[in-house]
């Protein structure tokens, strides 16, 4: 009984994570339709933003976060506006190739300013230690995570349905043309939601920290990750982002407490499983 | 009534062109000659001649699908493991003949290409690309796991090749690795090509362009996949084999993510759907990574990115096309 | 279609040029150091090279009167094809009097051929799987084995009371070996191995690996984790997840490495280790390594890799001295196979059957020095060997 509220609650921690880092690609996918791999590195820069920041400037943790998430969203949005909206009509192969070069040139860049080390952030003393729980301890830092990726998704889903921003995204997804002849500033939709991702994926990456602490190399290291998540979603879904996230997090932990010798292959497995079961996202028919 | 001459879009560098079939032959004769010329001017780097060569018979297998059948898939290195570690076993338990190694690896990734494009064909785009990275890391993790058998992250290294037909041994100065890693490129393309231009070649090609039309034209659409799905897993095999039986040894890494990432960015960079693009992209990608990487391994990631981005920004094939133009003079004007 | 003339030929063009490049240099000792310098291990070049520039500088400038050519080459993470490639080139096209560097095993074992065939002497500066120094004749280890500094650590908890231990290592081959070598030499002495946890290699949450460490009634975790973001989380959730409040020793080796040690901040205190290098290893010969390492590169960090390079350097050079440096690799190996002296760890010497070095391994506790995180050894566990111990 232990075993399966440890495998619960660590798997929906460990799926919070997955679920932050991953949305803002749901959603460039599901709204842009433009396979953006260079995502992982917008959770880099916010992660070392807050990190630097923190670390070496010695700022409050939460107004470093909040000037780190702007930043990430900003360059998002700059990096939109600039260059990827030039990409949008080419063939999905041009737009991966693209931006598996971008991520490499963010890499290398990452590398040349941090340096090769792992960095972490130094957590603020509200979010040290740990939260009893009764039959274990949870780290405070899993429980702002928990909180945080709920608070995110509900916000989402909120923007999505009840704003009128929300009307104009559901309106550029299904027909842009029809919707910018309505008057609805496509342009504007796209270069906004494209750093609300960035954004969010800035957040994913402070916010998972502590799992995956700060590289040079964090683009390229968690992508299969973030596509695994965001494929068995279903590009564009918010709640299935969540349900695939902790879906996969929870088969993922409870292949460590289980089976740890078989590695990643439960993982894939239920991946695979799921993907094939439903091919357009996990609460999508 | 008028109407405006449109330049082709030179954007869609997957589109197959239809139009007259090159002879099998002169893709294999050409990468031949390029090969010899290249072991004239750097006879001290065989060993980069031969991982060019088996390399680029990875990128063909994977043209055949991203090309011509219009199949994007990330786990092309599933079936060039395969084949690796197929040969590995192969030589280290049964007999330590390359050509029968060869084989061996054909065979293995022939099957395993059929057995899995039966379920994975089902789908098609994102969906399509994530399973096929979920395949390969499956066998990434079965292979790990089962170290008694693959060695684990340590490699498949207990194993000699012997002297091909009983004659040549692999060298140290890697004269006889590349001539054989050519020797098998060349068939591999010679295969494509032949392939290609076969009525097989054109359905697939027809495939590609549309499902619907093919099916309505009594095409048995889903077998057509398999078998090219077939025969590019026999081919990456061949080139899992190759490389293992040069180098003797077999890494974990022939079944990674990095590597079909590699293969696919080789293949775009060099232009999917002519089977030469393969052999283009595979050398561009490789020199280039490794002249980069000497004169300063720090930093030559931003040399590739930059490269890559280039190539997107600015197509080569637009771009020369647009010089070719204006070297002939011609324009094409609106009437 | 590819008309690509224009764009490929350009840059054929300039391929051609940098690879026809490669300056001459006549009477000069060519070393290539083969190892990542790019890709999430990319530290690990940077500090070979650090280590091997600060030797030869310390010995001004030339080694036994012979000038010195380092060739560095980058392999990236484990990748035997291209580190044979590679290889294959130093020794054919550069060629290379020796070869130094090696971090990961299957980059080693694939050059073992090419290296007996060309009787080029290898010095491996990090690879840790006993295995590799039997695949040549021409290989010498100045790093470590698993086996080598567990098997000390499992006899010291066996012989302090600690007779349940669970072990949790990285499931791959360092980190079996190391599973291996403690279970068999604590079994020895009586104690009792209460679970194996293996841990994948892809692990970035470690929170279900704690739980089962608590849940398995041992008195002591050993574990072994290959450096960097592992490290640093299961150090992390060791702390934040109450086993070090619950009173689970911690056991390590390589995990409280310098060159992350700062980053686990206060968590560290206390982690019980054992290893054959410390930077606070007290003598002459560390405090000037030390010194000449900052002054080459004053970022580097003193650890394991560093020194590894540094003495394999030593070893070079003492082959280099051997041969009068003439490129004569049997008499250089046989040179090396009788050395000892006095390393930055302390007394060192090459073992002349495995051709792997013989040296002191310590017992350390992470204390606060000067305000900095150290490794502070407070048992000597003498000379060990490279104890084989057969995996299951």
């Amino acid at each position: 009984m232990t075993l399966l509220l440890n495998i619960l609650v660590d798997g929906v921690a460990y799926g919070m994570v997955l679920f932050v880092m991953a949305v803002g690609l749901s959603i460039t996918l599901g709204l842009m339709k433009f396979i953006n791999l260079s995502h992982g590195a917008f959770a880099m820069a916010g992660g070392y933003g807050v990190a630097v920041l923190v670390g070496s400037h010695g700022c409050n943790f939460w107004a470093a976060l909040l000037v780190a998430l702007i930043a990430t969203g900003v360059f998002g949005a700059a990096l939109e506006a600039l260059v990827l909206r030039h990409l949008y009509r080419r063939p999905e192969l041009q737009q991966v190739l693209f931006t598996i070069g971008l991520t490499f040139f963010l890499v290398a860049t990452a590398n040349a300013i941090f340096g090769p080390q792992v960095r972490s952030i130094s957590l603020p003393p509200s979010l040290s230690g740990s939260v009893d729980l009764g039959f274990r301890t949870l780290p405070t830092q899993r429980v702002f995570v928990l909180l945080a990726g709920v608070a995110a998704a509900a916000l989402l889903t909120w923007i999505i349905a009840r704003t009128r921003f929300g009307v104009w995204i559901r309106a550029s997804v299904d027909h842009a043309d029809a919707a910018s002849g309505l008057g609805i500033p496509i342009r504007l939709v796209q270069c906004l939601s494209f750093g609300a991702g960035a954004a969010l994926a800035g957040l994913g990456g402070v916010l998972g920290a502590e799992l995956m602490p700060l590289e040079p190399y964090y683009p390229l290291k968690y992508l299969v990750l973030m596509l695994v998540v965001v494929a068995v979603g279903g590009m564009g879904s918010i709640p299935g982002s969540l349900c695939a996230a902790l879906v996969l997090g929870t088969v993922d932990t409870a292949s460590k407490y289980l089976v740890s010798e078989w590695g990643s292959l439960l993982f894939f497995v239920a991946m695979g499983l799921l993907l094939a079961w439903r091919p357009r996202g996990i609460l999508t028919r | 009534m008028t109407t405006t001459a449109q330049a082709p879009a030179a954007t869609e560098i997957t589109r197959p062109r239809a139009r007259a079939m090159p002879p099998p032959w002169r893709l294999p004769l050409a990468t031949i000659a390029a090969a010899i010329v290249a072991s004239l001017l750097w006879p001290d780097q065989l060993g980069l001649v031969s991982r060019v060569a088996s390399t680029a018979l990875l990128v063909l297998s994977l043209d055949l699908l991203v090309g011509y059948a219009g199949i994007a898939t990330l786990g092309q290195a599933a079936l060039f493991g395969v084949g690796a570690y197929g040969a590995g076993l192969f030589a280290q338990q049964v007999h330590g003949d390359p050509l029968l190694g060869l084989l061996v690896a054909a065979a293995a990734g022939a099957c395993l290409a059929a057995a899995s494009g039966a379920f994975l064909l089902r789908f098609e785009g994102f969906t399509l690309l994530m399973l096929t990275i979920a395949f390969a890391q499956i066998l990434l993790s079965l292979a790990s796991t089962f170290r008694g058998l693959t060695g684990g992250d340590d490699g498949l290294s207990d194993f000699t090749v012997s002297p091909i037909l009983g004659l040549w041994e692999f060298d140290l100065e890697g004269r006889v690795g590349a001539i054989y890693a050519v020797a098998v490129l060349a068939a591999g393309l010679y295969l494509s090509r032949r392939v290609a231009n076969s009525p097989f070649g054109l359905s697939i090609r027809g495939i590609h362009e549309s499902r619907a039309r093919m099916a309505a034209l009594g095409t048995p659409v889903r077998q057509r996949l398999i078998g090219i799905y077939a025969l590019s897993g026999m081919l990456a095999g061949v080139a899992g084999a190759v490389t293992a039986q040069i180098n003797g040894i077999v890494g974990l890494d022939s079944l990674g993510f990095p590597l079909s990432a590699e293969a696919l960015v080789m293949l775009v960079l060099g232009g999917a759907g002519n089977l030469s693009g393969s052999v283009i992209g595979a050398s561009v990608f490789t020199l280039l990574h490794h002249t980069a990487a000497s004169i300063d391994p720090y930093h030559w990631l931003f040399v590739i990115g930059i490269a890559l981005m280039a190539v997107v920004l600015f197509p080569p094939a637009a771009l020369a096309q647009k010089a070719w133009d204006r070297v002939r003079g011609t324009r094409k004007a609106a009437p | 279609m590819t008309l690509q003339p224009i764009r490929t030929l350009t840059i054929g063009a300039s391929i051609a040029c940098a690879l026809a490049c490669s300056p001459a240099l006549a009477q000069t000792v060519k070393v290539g150091i083969v190892g990542p310098f790019s890709g999430p291990f990319a530290h690990y070049g940077a500090l070979f090279k650090s280590a091997v520039e600060a030797y030869v500088q310390t010995q001004g400038g030339k080694l036994a009167g012979q000038s010195i050519e380092f060739i560095y080459r980058d392999t990236g993470g484990p990748n035997p094809s291209q580190t044979k490639t590679l290889a294959q080139e130093l020794i054919v096209k550069d060629k290379v009097d020796y070869l130094g560097g090696f971090v990961f095993t299957p980059n080693a074992l694939a050059v073992a051929p090419l290296i007996e065939k060309s009787k080029t002497p290898t010095v491996i500066f990090n690879a840790a799987t006993s295995g590799i120094t039997e695949k040549s004749d021409y290989f010498i280890r100045t790093s470590y084995t698993l086996s080598q500094v567990t098997v000390p650590l499992a006899r010291w908890a066996a012989d302090n009371k600690l007779s349940k231990v669970v072990t949790a290592v990285m499931d791959y081959g360092p980190g079996v070996d190391a599973e291996a070598a403690f279970k068999s030499a604590f079994a020895a002495k009586g104690g009792t191995v209460v679970e194996s946890i293996r841990m994948p290699i892809s692990t970035t949450d470690f929170a279900p690996f704690v739980q089962r460490i608590k849940a398995s009634g041992a008195q002591a975790v050993y574990t072994f984790l290959p450096g960097g973001p592992p490290n640093l989380g299961f150090v992390k959730a060791y702390n934040d997840n109450g086993l070090a409040a619950s009173g689970i020793r911690f056991l390590g080796t390589a995990e409280t490495d310098e060159y992350d040690l700062e980053k686990f901040g206060d968590s560290a205190l206390g982690l019980t280790t054992a290893f054959h290098y410390s930077a606070a290893h007290e003598s002459a010969a560390n405090k000037a390594f030390i010194a000449a390492l900052h002054k080459r590169d004053p970022s580097a960090a003193a650890n394991y890799a560093t020194v590894g390079a540094w003495d394999g350097m030593y070893v070079i050079h003492k082959m280099i001295e051997a041969t009068q440096g003439k490129r004569d690799g049997a008499a250089a190996i046989a040179a090396a196979r009788k050395l000892s002296w006095e390393s930055p760890r302390g007394p060192v010497r090459i073992d002349e059957t495995s051709r792997h070095i013989v040296q002191n391994v310590y017992l350390r506790k992470v204390e606060k020095v000067d305000g900095k995180l150290a490794n502070r050894e407070v048992q000597n566990f003498g000379p060990q060997g490279d104890q084989r111990t057969a995996t299951p």
